[in-house]
């Protein structure tokens, strides 16, 4: 049996490049840790590309979960898509964004340039670190390891969370500390020590925590009322095909779902 | 750097750079079946998006609760 979650990025991808495979099973394409038993996709902002996801989703006889329509509009406003389907006794959970966290429009937009000339459907190191900068303490655990697999030192300086690591590339690189270090107040502790750089590291990673809970909680805002009528509305499509209960969640979306947080800058 | 560094994950995380990639495909493979046992515990919980809990699905009761 094919690993089901590269079965879907081969589905999925088939005749045109239209997912990236992300977070904890880009994790493991990477070779770092199997750590997630759900599957993550970026989904191009293509209204053909929702279709054929649909299309691949619907012939595994998928059904929504909680979550935003599989819609570009409310894609577009950083909300994220969740269907699953079981097989071969596994739960195979799909979930999808097309507007991952902290990772601006220009690096979305490389992301998908640097895909369609590898033709390797799988987030890159550097974007995997951003996306994995969340709320959960031990995202950040798995961004250590992404940063110490960067080839570019700048990329590993701008990610690391090994004060040791940071020393030992402030020993070699001082100019690319020094350049660097406005964009990561963090780096202003590399000439204070070990203690020091710990103790920035653990503020920065604070705060990058804090920093996911508010978005997360601009999102849960702004889906209340989405979760009031979610129970009824589960009921009602989930015996359907998955193209008539998409349509149904999309049209009782409307409305009641914002297509972006009012929070939530564009 | 030769001294001692930071860790992060176990050695058994990352010993899976050294598996071929049959290797890894079963090991992934037996991980995902061996993972189906939490599925009832976290049937309403998200990993990925803006989501985090399926207002549908009751939560089950904390363990230290």
């Amino acid at each position: 049996m094919q690993n089901p979650y590269l079965a879907l990025t081969d589905a999925f991808n088939r005749g045109a490049l239209r997912t990236l495979l992300s977070s904890g099973q880009a994790v493991v394409m990477h070779r770092l840790a199997v750590m997630s038993k759900d599957g993550d996709w970026i989904l191009r902002e293509d209204p053909a590309a929702v279709e054929h996801v649909l299309e691949v989703l619907a012939a595994h006889g998928a059904r929504y979960r909680f979550g935003a329509p599989l819609d570009l509009r409310w894609l577009a406003g950083g909300w994220s898509a969740h269907l699953e389907f079981p097989q071969n006794g596994l739960r195979i959970r799909t979930d999808f964004v097309s507007r991952p966290p902290r990772i601006s429009r220009d690096e979305l937009q490389a992301m998908w340039s640097a895909a369609t000339d590898t033709g390797d459907p799988v987030v890159g190191l550097v974007p995997l670190a951003a996306i994995k900068l969340t709320n959960r303490e031990k995202d950040y655990a798995v961004v250590g390891e992404l940063a110490r697999a960067m080839p570019d030192p700048s990329d590993q300086i701008r990610f690391s969370r090994s004060a040791l690591d940071l020393l030992d590339l402030a020993r070699q690189h001082p100019e690319l500390v020094a350049a660097i270090a406005a964009d990561r107040p963090a780096l202003a502790s590399i000439g204070k020590g070990r203690d020091a750089i710990e103790a920035a590291l653990d503020h920065e990673r604070r705060t990058l925590m804090r920093n996911n809970e508010q978005r997360l909680q601009a999102y849960r805002r702004a889906s209340e009322a989405w979760a009031t009528i979610w129970t009824d509305l589960q009921r009602e499509i989930g015996t359907l095909p998955l193209h008539e209960a998409h349509a149904k969640m999309v049209q009782r979306a409307l409305g009641v779902l914002p297509f972006r947080p009012p929070e939530i800058a564009p | 750097m030769t001294g001692p560094r930071d860790e992060f994950l176990s050695e058994e995380d990352l010993d899976i750079r050294h598996l071929s990639d049959d290797e890894l495909s079963a090991w992934w493979l037996l991980w995902l079946q061996l993972a189906q046992a939490s599925n009832d515990v976290d049937a309403g919980a998200y990993s990925h998006g803006v989501f985090e809990w399926d207002p549908a699905v009751p939560r089950p009761p904390h363990p230290r609760r």
